[in-house]
């Protein structure tokens, strides 16, 4: 049964943008991408704890970039979803699809 | 004037606090991305709005980082909330009567009576002072590399508990201002205590990273 593979509300959105993102997701454009698509202010500390617990459950994997002087010389930790991330993803996405069919929620209640 | 070098810094004091409840492995990370966000937001909207921007990130990081700490190693860090109690329990009742004993033992009450009523009264508060910092040392020892988590559970219980006996006093028409002082200096102590253990912990660790592999 893999009913215990669904993701949470946030992780769902975080790995979402991971996908947006492909090769450039790291802590700064994963936090900008979830702002600048659901309008609601994030914390660098709320994306790293989800970033985590994704890596924890092998639904994303992440590996250090070069140092840059912008940064004071620190590197980069760039995040990118493997295939049961993905699957996860996909699960998460049919499950929230097929609950809320028929409902008309966003023609209903926009 | 301030050099625009030295006006495009964050907050010291955030950079060192997000540094001291970070956990090593994501330290580098998390304070190299809200650094270059910081650059960023500084250039587009002003340095006064970048550092307020950044205490509020900060902050609401650094709540994340305690959070995390308690559901990535829920063990090590409630072991070391415990650690910190159970010094505390030992710790408590020996500092009246050591200090005592040093009193009686050099004879300090028939040589020198104020450094005695100092002792007995200031100094007491210094030893407790010092029991609190031990228990936020024990706290962050134990809890490995949440040490900040484990020091601001115990720091808050304090406080908590230091809030309750102040609303006592005061309904009871008590007013011992440097009593509550002491009190809530208790609970920054260990807090510090926290953070000397951790900051002792990062030296260690960026000597040994710096070490030339031969």
């Amino acid at each position: 049964m893999a009913g215990r593979d669904y993701l949470g509300e946030f992780e769902h959105i975080v790995v979402l943008a991971l996908l947006q993102l492909e090769e450039r997701a790291y802590g700064v454009t994963v936090r900008q991408e979830i702002e600048l698509r659901t309008h609601r202010e994030v914390s660098i500390g709320a994306v790293y704890a989800t970033l985590d617990r994704l890596e924890t459950k092998g639904y994303v994997k992440s590996y250090r970039g070069d140092p840059t002087p912008e940064r004071g010389g620190r590197s980069k930790r760039f995040f990118r979803v493997t295939a049961k991330g993905v699957t996860a993803v996909n699960r998460t996405q049919r499950a929230l699809q097929s609950m809320s069919e028929g409902l008309g929620l966003i023609e209903n209640y926009s | 004037m301030t050099s625009p070098s030295f006006s495009l810094q964050p907050p010291r004091l955030a950079v060192w606090l997000v540094n001291l409840f970070t956990v090593p492995d994501n330290a580098e990370a998390i304070v190299g991305d809200l650094l270059e966000e910081f650059s960023q937001i500084a250039h587009q909207a002003g340095v006064v709005f970048a550092r307020r921007w950044y205490w509020r990130q900060s902050l609401k990081t650094i709540v994340h980082l305690i959070c995390t700490a308690y559901r990535a190693a829920p063990w090590w860090t409630c072991a070391g909330v415990a650690g910190g109690f159970l010094t505390h329990r030992l710790l408590w009742g020996l500092v009246e009567p050591t200090i005592f004993a040093v009193l009686v033992r050099y004879q300090i009450p028939e040589h020198h009576f104020n450094v005695y009523v100092f002792f007995a009264s200031t100094g007491l508060d210094i030893g407790y002072l010092i029991v609190f910092l031990f228990e936020g040392c024990i706290a962050a020892i134990v809890a490995k590399e949440r040490e900040m988590a484990a020091a601001t559970t115990l720091s808050l219980i304090s406080a908590a508990l230091c809030g309750t006996a102040v609303v006592s006093w005061v309904v009871q028409g008590h007013w011992a201002l440097s009593r509550f002082t002491w009190d809530f200096a208790d609970t920054i102590a260990i807090l510090i205590g926290g953070a000397i253990v951790r900051t002792h912990r990062s030296a260690h660790l960026s000597r040994n990273e710096n070490l030339p592999n031969t």
